[in-house]
């Protein structure tokens, strides 16, 4: 028999809290789950006898279908214009990610290693557009969106909104990982004779892969999740994005709960493995950027 | 050399610039206005031609309702034919959809018929033209357009009046005509000279000084930008001049010629019209705006209203001037930039950090266009009262100064006491700003509290599957946050939802979550609670592993208890790590508009909105986007202050740590 020390036998109720709470803090997943494989659209998974007991309620509340289906999963991808969406959502979403690294990288590394008049005042400027607050940038940008540069219903409207809007935070992120490349390396490419641009895309990006990565994180999903801008500037259903087409099954008196929960899981699924595969570089641009904003 | 000398100055490059982008613009600006005007006139021609028709229409009309077409198209003929300008003609009476004359042989004989299905547009057309005139009688106002003026291509135009029998607007004359298209000699010679005589004397003047001795390029500063402004304001002021009184001459012109036209309108009215009852024209109701006011500056007999044409070209050159004083202001900051030299040593600058800014360009660029001008644009919004009805107005006529700011932060009737009790004001800006401070401390204290919470329960010494509760628990936070707001609003829904479920399962009564103000503020708590604990959980982990443990072992040496490690050793510890934490979370959970929009939705009646889903329903529902401008603005105003006590508390954390 193993030894269970009394340190051990003491972790028992802390086990049990602990369960107890992951239950709880899962549980509205496991519903989403239930939903999508109920291959209904209720929002309830069994029928309840009219004078249901406590032992109906019990199953009615349990995150496990009546039976198991893949009808809601293919009715979203074929049947229904959710495929295009996603189609839409990820266009949108990579050629967001493509601009906004081009746009930050560059610019954060101007920001870095150059001192050059304007350079405080940029950042400055940069970090005071972080609190300009949505709604008042809305009607201006659809006005110049939609009405000026007639990008209404296209990518390219959404895509430079987001990688623009992205820039502020993926440059100071980028920034702080910039100021810790040692210099030195710059300098002896220098004399070695490389280019400011060989510099730049031979040894400062290549080393700062992590920030990068979190950049690009970043980017992805301002347009991946966005759905007000995408909402008031896609105004035709075939070129609605994921998420304005999920609010679309459930908003208003649709309630297509079905379709909303297996849309939902395609959509968490990239964005929740990315989110694990570079969470610790997250936090750690998160709380270096939020510290000095 | 010495002329080399002169000309590379900056004085004298600085006048060239100025002078050449002012002359420049002003001509664009007369050419424009010119455009306008000859516009305006063909307009003009083809709407009286246009009324005086309508004039007979209705007069046939009116004697002989049923067997009017053949009448109709002897008159459309007769008319095309005295005008050659005219190329078609159409007669519709569109209260019964009858298409009574034509003289454009495309329309398909033989008339008067039925309109056919692909002409619904001239249908439509006589439909709306009669709504617009009764909505303007209705209001005493005249808001709609009661001619339609359509520019087929540069020498076509296509306009058509209503006519009314017995006060009624039965169906509409369409008139379309042959107008000569806009072409203005190009001024290249007087631009020319404009430009090149102020260069010119500038250069002689410079000379002159030097060869007295009494200064050689660059000369002093001053003195040569006084003399490059007089030089500059007499070129722009020649222009403004000339390109007034030309455009004085074709005004008077262009209502002589309309007069005459007038004449001869009339002429042709009066012969036609002999056979009908008509009243005598005795005055001049056919030149008239889009609403069908007369212009009264053409009378009756032909003859042109002085002192009114004076009055119409008045309008129009201040209007033109304005945009003139503009231009002038703008080339003597040209001048005044070029001149002192800034010009060149922002162009050293740009030059010497070449490399850095090119970099920075392309996102400082798009920043400018689609960050900073929006802004920009939406404070300017914020002094306007627009709303969608009016948006196309210029913001000019909008402008209402601060009442916008008066009206949101000036009103402090929250509750007002009725006989039936107490009610509260929910669109009141203070009672959202109190729910949002409610909303914003009750969500960090829970985020704080939990993730604290589960922080040190994982970092127990010894304990295991810390990896898998960590995964697990860090899902809320990786989960798109509208997907989990769409989620918990299905969950307490009133009827399926899982939550009453649960409390009937205890036998409790359901509960209809949205239809009080506090069980709905309590969803967006319980939602917002459940998305946000993930975050500080992680954010304290970080912090808890970096504390030495040796600290712990000297306290427990002491005697310490728990609860005083806790309180002495691992809070201290942690502060730098949560508070930064804490303040990042306060400006997202007070501007967390997904969960507020989707979950609750503001439910009941408003009441639980926050300042930024206010915001957007104000702009959104009820489309008055100057009233939701200047309440962005205080949100803005609000984060801006924080900001400034957020960075003083970082400061006097970064002194401790």
């Amino acid at each position: 028999m193993k030894h269970v020390t009394a340190g051990q036998r003491r972790h028992v109720a802390l086990h049990l809290a602990l369960v107890a709470f992951t239950l709880l803090a899962i549980y509205p997943i496991l519903w989403v789950f239930t939903l999508a494989f109920s291959g209904g659209q209720s929002l309830v998974v069994v029928d309840l006898p009219s004078e249901p007991g406590f032992v109906d309620r019990l199953r009615s509340v349990l995150p496990w279908p009546k039976t198991v289906s893949l009808k809601n999963f293919a009715d979203v991808l074929i049947d229904e214009p959710f495929g295009r969406w996603l189609l839409n959502s990820a266009i949108v979403a990579g050629a967001t990610t493509v601009l906004g690294v081009f746009l930050a990288c560059t610019a954060a590394y101007a920001f870095s290693r150059f001192r050059f008049p304007g350079r405080r005042t940029g950042m400055m400027m940069f970090l005071v557009s972080q609190m300009f607050p949505g709604t008042l940038m809305m009607v201006p940008l659809f006005i110049i969106i939609v009405k000026w540069l007639h990008l209404g219903n296209t990518y390219a409207g959404l895509v430079i909104v987001y990688a623009v809007t992205a820039i502020p935070f993926c440059v100071w992120m980028l920034k702080g990982y910039f100021d810790t490349i040692p210099i030195e390396i710059e300098e002896s490419a220098i004399m070695d004779g490389a280019t400011p641009a060989m510099i730049f895309f031979r040894i400062i990006l290549p080393l700062a892969k992590p920030a990068v990565a979190v950049t690009a994180l970043f980017s992805f999903m301002t347009g991946w999740n966005e759905f007000i801008l995408a909402s008031i500037f896609m105004e035709e259903e075939v070129s609605y994005t994921a998420p304005v087409g999920l609010r679309f099954f459930v908003g208003g008196f649709s309630s297509q709960w079905g379709y909303f929960a297996a849309g939902s899981i395609i959509v968490s699924l990239p964005v929740v493995a990315l989110f694990y595969y570079l969470q610790k570089y997250l936090i750690a641009g998160l709380t270096a950027g939020g510290v000095k904003g | 050399m010495k002329l080399r000398a002169l000309l590379t100055q900056p004085a004298t490059l600085g006048l060239l610039l100025a002078v050449a982008s002012g002359v420049l613009l002003s001509e664009w600006f007369f050419a424009q206005a010119q455009d306008e005007l000859l516009a305006e006139r063909q307009e003009r021609a083809v709407v009286m031609q246009a009324m005086a028709l309508a004039d007979q229409v209705a007069a046939v009309e009116a004697a002989a309702p049923d067997s009017s077409a053949p009448r109709l198209a002897a008159l459309s003929r007769a008319w095309s034919a005295r005008f050659s300008d005219i190329v078609a003609i159409r007669v519709v009476r569109s209260a019964d959809a009858q298409f009574l004359a034509s003289t454009d042989p495309r329309d398909v004989a033989p008339l008067p018929r039925q309109l056919a299905r692909e002409e619904k547009p001239l249908y439509d057309l006589g439909q709306e033209l009669r709504a617009n005139v009764e909505t303007n009688a209705a209001e005493g106002v005249f808001r709609k357009k009661q001619i339609d003026v359509a520019r087929l291509d540069r020498t076509r135009l296509r306009v058509a009046v209503p006519y009314a029998v017995g006060g009624q607007v039965l169906g509409f004359v369409q008139v379309e005509q042959r107008v000569a298209a806009p072409a203005l000699p190009p001024a290249t010679g007087r631009v020319a000279v404009a430009i090149a005589a102020p260069i010119a004397l500038f250069l002689l003047a410079a000379a002159a000084a030097w060869r007295r001795g009494r200064t050689a390029p660059p000369g002093r500063p001053w003195a040569q930008f006084g003399v490059a402004l007089l030089l500059l304001g007499a070129a722009l002021y020649g222009e403004a001049r000339d390109g007034l009184a030309e455009l004085g001459a074709r005004h008077e012109r262009f209502a002589v010629e309309l007069a005459q036209q007038y004449t001869a309108a009339k002429r042709e009215f009066e012969s036609a019209t002999q056979a009908l009852a008509v009243k005598a024209v005795t005055d001049n109701r056919w030149d008239v705006d889009d609403y069908q006011r007369p212009r009264a500056i053409i009378g009756a007999d032909g003859s042109v209203d002085r002192i009114a044409l004076a009055d119409e070209l008045g309008a129009r050159a201040t209007r033109v001037t304005r945009g003139l004083w503009g231009n002038a202001a703008l080339s003597v900051l040209v001048l005044g930039f070029v001149a002192f030299g800034y010009a060149r040593r922002l162009r050293l600058t740009l030059v010497e950090h070449k490399i850095a800014y090119r970099y920075v360009a392309p996102a400082i660029l798009g920043m400018l266009v689609l960050v900073f001008f929006p802004f920009i644009y939406g404070v300017t919004l914020s002094f306007t009262d627009t709303t969608l009805f009016n948006e196309n107005l210029p913001l000019r006529e909008l402008w209402v100064g601060l009442k916008n700011y008066i009206v949101i932060l000036g009103d402090f009737q929250v509750i007002r006491g009725t006989e039936g009790g107490w009610v509260v004001n929910y669109q009141n800006f203070y009672w959202t700003l109190f729910i949002t401070i409610a909303w914003t401390v009750c969500n960090v204290t829970i985020g704080v509290s939990l993730g604290l919470l589960l922080a040190l329960a994982l970092n127990t010494k010894g304990l295991r599957f810390t990896n898998v509760y960590r995964v697990l628990l860090i899902l809320p936070w990786a989960i798109p946050n509208y997907i989990t707001a769409l989620t918990w609003r299905g969950m307490f829904h009133k009827q399926y939802g899982v939550i009453n479920q649960v409390i009937q399962m205890f036998g409790g009564e359901p509960v209809s979550w949205f239809d009080g103000v506090f069980t709905s503020f309590l969803t967006g708590i319980a939602t917002n609670g459940w998305l946000s604990f993930p975050f500080m959980m992680v954010i304290t982990l970080g912090g808890l592993q970096s504390i030495p443990q040796d600290a712990y072992e000297a306290a427990r040496v002491e005697g310490a208890s728990r609860w005083q490690q806790f309180r002495h050793i691992t809070l201290p510890y942690l502060r730098p790590t949560l508070i930064p934490a804490i303040i990042i979370s306060v400006v997202w959970t007070f501007n967390m508009f997904n969960i507020i929009y989707l979950v609750s939705g503001g439910e009941p009646a408003g009441s639980n909105e926050i300042l930024i889903t206010q915001a957007y329903k104000i702009a959104f529902e009820k489309y008055q986007y100057g009233y939701a401008a200047a309440y962005s603005v205080v949100i803005f105003m609000i984060l801006l202050v924080y900001g400034v006590f957020q960075n003083r508390v970082t400061r006097a954390t970064e002194a401790i740590a």
